[in-house]
Parts: C-alpha cells; sequence; structure tokens
C-alpha cells in the first residue's frame, strides 16, 4: 500500500496537468447521468449531440414562453397543415465550411427517416422538395402539429455528406467534434463561425457518468464543473459546500395514476375520484422528492399555454370516503365493500424510476386508512405489462406529457382508442372526437383550447390522476459557470451563451 | 491428431448451438418488447397498427424456431445484425467494449496478484501468527464489503480528498487505478483464502515430509514443491473468474464510467437490443471455453498425473 501511495504521489502532479487546460483556455467540464455509444443524431435516444451543442434543429422550444420558436429554419407556413413552406436562416455553414441550404436539410431529413422508423412515424412527410434556402414539405396527411415534431433531436440537421456518423458528426452548433471516446466523453471546441455568435468558452468535455453518487463525487472533487442529476441524498451537503449552486426546474414530465377503466371497480368515475382524492401530492413531493418537484394540477406543467386551470376538487380520507359512498360503499368492520365485497385494488408499479414504487407505498398505506386494500405488485417493464395484461386495476406510470412544446403526442398516445400508451382503455366519444378535431387543427391558439378541452375531459372523468412533475437538478462551480440554464425539456445544454466567470 | 482436432471441433460447435439457441430462447421469452424502443413511444405518437407493423417487418411475429434460424444464417455469414437502439452494426459495439474490459480485468488481476500471493503464502508459512490472522481478518472483510461501497470510498479519497486520481472516465494508466483496485481487492479475499488453505494442504503431504528428511532447503521445499502443487486448485476456480471478469463487472464500470463490455450488455438487455445481447453470448460463449481449455492446460503441465489420465477437459 506504501508503494502505492507513494506511486500515486509522483503521478499525482502528472494528473493534475494532464486534467487541467492551459490557464488562459477556457474550459468547462460537464457531466452527464446518460452514456451514449453512437453520435448518430438521427438514431440514438441520447440526443447528445444536441446537447452538447454540435447540433441543432429547425426549430427549438423556447424555454420561458414554453412554445415552438425559429432556430435553423426562420420562418414556416402550412395553413392546410399538409403543405409547409421553411424558409433557413442565410449564411449558416456546417462545421466544414460547407453552406446548409436547402438540399443539405433536404439530405438530413431524409437520411433521418430512412434510418429511423419511429422519425418516419412522428414527421409523416410525404415529399420534400428544396429550392436556394426553401423548403416545400408536403404529409401524408393533414398533421398540424409538424412543426413543433422539427424540435426532435432526432431531426438534427447535419451535413450527411460526411462518413462514420457513429463516431463523427457534422453540424451547425456553437461546438464542433474534436474526439469522442463511446460510452466515455466527447471533446468539443468551439465553432469560431457559429451564426448565432461563437462561444467564449475554447472548449468544452461532455462525459457520461451513470452513477449518481460519483456524479456528486465528481464535482466534489473539482473534476467537473456541471453535473446533471446528482444525487438527490447529498443535495443538502452541497447546498452546504461553498462554491456550488444546486438548480432545480420542474420538467414536461407527470407522474401519474393510471386507471384501468376496464376493471368492474374502477368503471365507476366516483371509485376513480375517491382514488384521486386519496393522493396526497405535496406530501409527496416533500417527503419522497425532498421537495424537488411540483404537485401536479393536470397533465401538463401549469406554465404551458394549453393546460388548464382546475378548481381544486374536494381532497382527504373524507372526501375519499364521501366519494365512495356516494358509490354504494360503507366502510364495516374496517373494510370498504359494497354488496358484500370488499374494495381491493391491484396497483403496479416498476422500479426503473426509483420514486415510483414508493408513491404505491404511501398510497397503499393511505388507502388502508379507509379500509382501501391495495395490493402492490412490481412489474419490470410497464409499457409491455399494462398493454398485454389487464388483470390490475391501477399503475403508477411517468409519462413526458408535452416534450416537443405541443400537447398532441401525449393526448393521442395516452387517450386515443389507437394510442399506443391507452393503457387506461379510454375510449370515449367525446374524448376522441376532441383528439381528432385537435389533429386537423393549425393555428397555436385553437390548438391550446382544444388541449385544454381534452385535459378537462380527462380531469372531469378523470380517466387518469395526476401525482407530480418531478424537477430537474443541476449542480455547478458557481465560482466559475456563468450563464447556465437549467431547461425543463432537457434538450439544450451547452450553448454559445455558456462562459466561465473572469 | 486430425480426428481429436476434428472432434474438438465438433465439440465447440454443438456447445456453442445449444448456448445460443437456449440464450435466443430466454431473450426472447423474457418480458419487453424491442418494438416499443425501436418506436420510442415514450416520446413519439405511435399507433398500434404501426407497432404491429414493425413487429411483422422485423420478423418478431414469427414462431421463435424460425426467428433462431434466420439469426443462424446471417451469423455464419459472420453477421450478428445491427444494434436497434443504435444502428452500428452489434459486432463493432462488442469489439469496441472489449479492450476497456480486458483492460480493467488486467489491473484486477495485477492488483489481486500483488496482494494475493505474498499475503497466503506468508500466511501459510507462518499459520496462527499475527500475520496470518490479519490476512483472514482482511479476506473476511474483503469478502463482506460490497465493491461499489468500496469503489465510492476509494472515489472520495484518492479523488475528492488526496486530488491525486481521476474519478471516472477511462484514459490511460491513471484512470486505470481505482477501478482496478476496487476490483482487485474484491476478488483478492476470495483467492487469499483458497491459495492458503491450498498451501497448507500441500505442506502436509507426504512429499513433503520426505523432502524435508532429505535435507532440502525450506525456501525450496516452499518455491519448488508445495507451491506449484498447491496451483491446480487456484487455477481452476482462476479460468471462472476470469470468465466473470471479461464478462463485465457491471457495478465497477457503472461506478467509474468505464465503457466496458458489462455496461453495454446492461444497457442492451433495458433496450431488448437482440442482436447485440445474442452476439455477447456468443462471443462470451466462446472466451469462457478458451479460458477453460488454457486452465485446462495449464493444470496438466503444472500436475503431469493429469497428463496421463487423459478424457475430459476438467478433472
Amino acid at each position: 500500500m506504501l508503494i502505492l501511495v507513494t506511486l500515486l504521489s509522483a503521478c499525482s502532479e502528472a494528473s493534475q496537468s494532464a486534467s487541467n487546460q492551459p490557464a488562459d483556455k477556457k474550459h468547462i467540464h460537464f457531466l452527464y447521468n446518460f452514456s451514449t455509444r453512437s453520435l448518430d443524431p438521427h438514431v440514438d435516444s441520447s440526443y447528445v449531440p444536441l446537447r452538447a451543442g454540435i447540433t441543432e434543429t429547425l426549430v427549438k422550444l423556447d424555454e420561458e414562453q414554453l412554445k415552438v420558436v425559429p432556430w435553423l429554419a426562420e420562418t414556416w407556413e402550412g395553413e392546410d397543415g399538409v403543405h409547409w413552406t421553411i424558409n433557413l436562416r442565410e449564411g449558416i455553414t456546417f462545421h466544414n465550411g460547407r453552406a446548409m441550404d436547402g438540399a443539405a436539410v433536404k439530405a438530413s431529413l431524409e437520411r433521418a427517416m430512412t434510418e429511423n422508423v419511429a422519425i418516419r412515424n412522428a414527421l409523416n412527410i410525404g415529399q420534400i422538395a428544396a429550392d436556394g434556402n426553401q423548403l416545400q414539405i408536403t404529409t401524408t396527411r393533414p398533421f398540424p402539429e409538424f412543426i413543433s415534431e422539427l424540435v426532435n433531436p432526432n431531426v438534427s440537421i447535419i451535413d450527411v455528406t460526411e462518413e462514420d456518423f457513429n463516431q463523427r458528426i457534422t453540424g451547425t452548433g456553437p461546438f464542433k467534434l474534436t474526439s469522442f471516446a463511446p460510452g466515455s466523453k466527447l471533446e468539443l471546441a468551439r465553432y469560431d463561425a457559429y451564426w448565432d455568435g461563437a462561444s467564449k468558452l475554447d472548449s468544452v468535455t461532455f462525459s457520461f457518468n451513470e452513477d449518481a453518487n460519483a456524479r456528486t463525487l465528481a464535482l466534489q472533487s473539482g473534476q467537473v464543473d456541471i453535473v446533471y442529476r446528482p444525487e438527490v441524498e447529498s443535495l443538502e451537503v452541497l447546498r452546504a459546500q461553498a462554491g456550488i449552486e444546486v438548480e432545480a426546474t420542474s420538467t414536461f414530465r407527470v407522474h401519474q395514476m393510471t386507471m384501468n377503466m376496464e376493471r368492474a371497480s374502477m368503471q365507476d368515475v366516483r371509485v376513480r375520484r375517491a382514488v384521486d382524492a386519496l393522493i396526497n401530492r405535496q406530501e409527496i413531493v416533500d417527503t419522497i422528492l425532498l421537495g424537488y418537484g411540483e404537485a401536479a394540477k393536470g397533465p401538463f406543467l401549469p406554465s404551458l399555454p394549453f393546460a388548464p386551470s382546475f378548481e381544486p376538487g374536494p381532497s382527504g380520507e373524507a372526501a375519499a370516503v364521501q366519494y365512495l359512498n356516494e358509490a354504494g360503499y360503507t366502510l364495516q368492520d374496517g373494510v370498504m365493500q359494497k354488496n358484500g365485497e370488499p374494495l381491493q385494488l391491484v396497483l403496479l408499479t416498476y422500479s426503473a424510476r426509483a420514486d415510483l414504487p414508493l408513491i404505491a407505498q404511501v398510497f397503499q398505506s393511505d388507502a388502508k386508512r379507509i379500509g382501501m386494500a391495495v395490493e402492490i405488485r412490481q412489474i419490470d417493464t410497464p409499457e409491455d405489462y399494462m398493454a398485454s395484461n389487464r388483470d390490475w386495476d391501477l399503475a403508477t406510470y411517468s409519462n413526458l406529457t408535452a416534450p416537443r412544446g405541443d400537447a398532441g403526442y401525449y393526448l393521442n398516445a395516452t387517450y386515443h382508442p389507437d394510442g399506443a400508451l391507452n393503457f387506461s382503455g379510454a375510449e370515449q366519444p367525446e374524448l376522441t372526437a376532441i383528439i381528432d378535431k385537435l389533429n386537423q387543427t393549425v393555428g397555436a391558439d385553437e390548438r391550446a383550447m382544444l388541449a385544454e378541452q381534452a385535459a378537462s375531459y380527462v380531469h372531469e372523468q378523470m380517466i387518469n390522476s395526476f401525482i407530480l412533475h418531478p424537477s430537474t437538478i443541476v449542480a455547478y462551480n458557481k465560482d466559475k459557470v456563468k450563464n447556465w440554464v437549467t431547461t425543463r425539456s432537457e434538450y439544450y445544454m451547452i450553448t454559445n451563451e455558456l462562459d466561465i466567470l473572469d | 491428431m486430425l480426428r481429436l482436432i476434428s472432434r474438438k471441433f465438433l465439440e465447440v460447435a454443438l456447445f456453442l448451438l445449444f448456448i445460443t439457441f437456449i440464450s435466443f430462447l430466454f431473450i426472447r421469452l423474457a418480458p419487453g418488447d424491442p418494438a416499443l424502443t425501436i418506436l420510442n413511444v415514450d416520446e413519439l405518437s405511435v399507433s398500434q397498427e404501426q407497432i404491429e407493423a414493425l413487429r411483422e417487418e422485423m420478423g418478431f411475429n414469427e414462431p421463435l424456431i424460425v426467428q433462431y434460424g434466420q439469426w443462424l444464417f446471417r451469423f455464419v455469414q459472420l453477421d450478428f445484425g445491427k444494434s436497434y437502439a443504435t444502428g452500428e452494426p452489434a459486432f463493432e459495439l462488442i469489439a469496441a467494449s472489449l479492450p476497456a474490459t480486458l483492460e480493467l480485468t488486467l489491473g484486477s488481476l495485477a492488483v489481486m496478484l500483488i496482494l494475493t500471493l505474498p499475503l497466503a503464502s506468508l500466511s501459510a508459512l507462518y499459520r496462527e501468527s499475527w500475520l496470518d490472522k490479519l490476512s483472514r481478518s482482511l479476506s473476511v472483510i474483503g469478502a463482506a464489503v460490497p465493491s461499489f461501497w468500496l469503489g465510492l470510498i476509494l472515489i472520495d479519497l484518492f479523488a475528492v480528498q488526496l486530488g491525486w486520481l481521476p474519478t471516472m472516465g477511462r484514459g490511460g494508466f491513471l484512470s486505470m487505478i481505482l477501478p482496478s483496485l476496487t476490483l482487485g481487492l474484491a476478488i483478492s479475499s476470495l483467492y487469499l483464502r483458497l491459495l492458503r488453505a491450498s498451501l497448507l494442504d500441500s505442506l502436509g503431504e507426504e512429499f513433503i515430509v520426505s523432502a524435508r528428511a532429505r535435507g532440502i532447503p525450506e525456501w525450496r521445499i516452499f518455491w519448488s514443491y508445495a507451491f506449484r502443487h498447491s496451483l491446480p486448485p487456484v487455477i481452476t476456480v482462476f479460468g471462472v473468474s476470469l470468465g466473470s471478469l471479461i464478462g463485465g463487472v457491471v457495478v465497477i464500470e457503472v461506478l467509474f464510467a468505464y465503457p466496458g463490455i458489462g455496461k453495454l450488455i446492461v444497457d442492451s438487455i433495458r433496450q431488448r437490443d437482440y442482436p447485440v445481447i445474442q452476439g455477447y453470448i456468443l462471443i462470451m460463449a466462446i472466451t469462457v471455453f478458451a479460458v477453460n481449455t488454457g486452465v485446462d492446460l495449464l493444470n496438466r503441465y503444472l500436475k503431469p498425473e493429469l497428463r496421463l489420465k487423459g478424457g475430459g477437459m476438467q478433472e
């Protein structure tokens, strides 16, 4: 051990000099919580090239206004929802100097659709024509949310004339890739000709570590400057440490209680309301998420333009009991029952999101107090299980509700009878009609109104119950890092605004 | 000779056929639908028809035996298929991850040897001394401490407090030290006990007593007779360890963000990335087979009586 320590001491100097950049160079080391082995932005779902500021999309989400705004595209039109005209910004070049024009964008979009069947389905593009800096795109069906789908990082615009997309990638972002160690890290250098103003940073290291403890220690050791999702239990320690800032922002994700309306007891809306009334949202946020979340009022973050403002309904044990009484249940010998049959519910949960089993346990304990028996069943793959097995009543589930600033994805996937995530078995003609109308409507205001209507219907019929919006937590060295923004979308991380303090 | 080689070749082929078929069966029967992953249902609007169409297109609706036959047909043309998650050839993904794991395996074995050989030898030579008690205590503690916890302690000490070593990543000798130390310490506890017990057995053998009677120096008795005689059981277990080490020590790879094959396979299982999982199983089966053959040959070299018996791979 002594030999080892001596050896390490000898090495330490070399280590320091190797990890530090020259003093006059501005460098930031960012540590992300998922790794990737491929940089192909059209295929890989880690979205690292966009997050690292290498690639950009035609449009992006404005994190303050929470709406789609121009990025590589300057303007667009598509009143009929089928024929779209997109005008690109002038003078943008890829990192290799080639112009980002209509032909380059067309080739990039076509590659994304060829390589990725999910993108091909999501974009519904029939034809693309390029002329100078203008694109004419025809969708295969009226598709009003087409522009918001272009926010997807899998639709990043890259120069497809380059080769080896898994290891090298040529985008238009503020940073160009200098090296990539699959599964480990990317080294980035400033792209001087960046169209929106070159970064003040000279270089960035974007590395990965999936262990939350190790990420926290990496920040504490000073080897990294910004850490995405540090370990929640260590946040108080980090907050107490001088020079470290901890930021939390609610995301577009919602943890929800999915109700299986195909089960006899759950077909009664009053039982579903009783379940909803039993969920103590703020307590769950405070105890399970240690305050790093926002109690949900509906599926969408309240700040989104299409989030309805619900009147808070009665909640708590008394309200739950009252709903159940109205449904014909009575509490006898400590058991909530109807016609001699006890109210027993099966609640599914899964460990991939560590807070969901804890939420299930809190619910089980609260339900027990009013004589409702809840059996928790742990499953591996919720999508698979819920779709093929209907022997459950409730399920904790986590869902992105407006990942690209539009409600279309969530409403179609979760409440349309044909939706892939319609686990509650919702088949309500009125709701389906609203969603179908939304799918034909182009104007943002009208879409927002329809999305609100759909969310209100879901709330009124209590098809699902919404628990909380978990936060994204980022910790960074506040004595060094300047202009870091923790975004709700989790898409935009390394930007040209990021800087270090003088 | 030719007959022996062709028999061995047939054995390997049957073994691989069996392993790949069983693994194929288990992977396909396990819960999880790759179509949902490929279509990214968590983020993109997908209809049931689109899911069904993809299942049909990818051949997931075919009977299992047909799917296996198709895989085997592609495999004999050395085509492992492409990863559903990244679109990269599965073989390239596996091959790219192997060097990191091999590096870590060698590093941890080096740590294990440096610790185990002197400690176990001294322990056996000076039985019931304080040194023996210390080494036994260390091996018990080593077996009881979870390796991820040990790793975190080492990171905290050497990276956070002392600032000597990188906390994570793969980048040369320095970045190898902490993961190798964590893993090496964890496996040392097993070999410390095993080698000590084996040495004690050897030292009690009759040929050692007669060697002493012949006046051969004690150091020569230990190294040339007892040590060599105690190695075969250790090497046999070592073969198994080597297989599991190369198979990937997932916790350590995740903790130190070391992009090895263990991490790759966990990701692949989570994403139901069948081509990568299947390719991995095949390559690991070949590796374990090769390691076991190597161990068998080494044992035969160290224990000549095994050579006379002949027969199976492992006595």
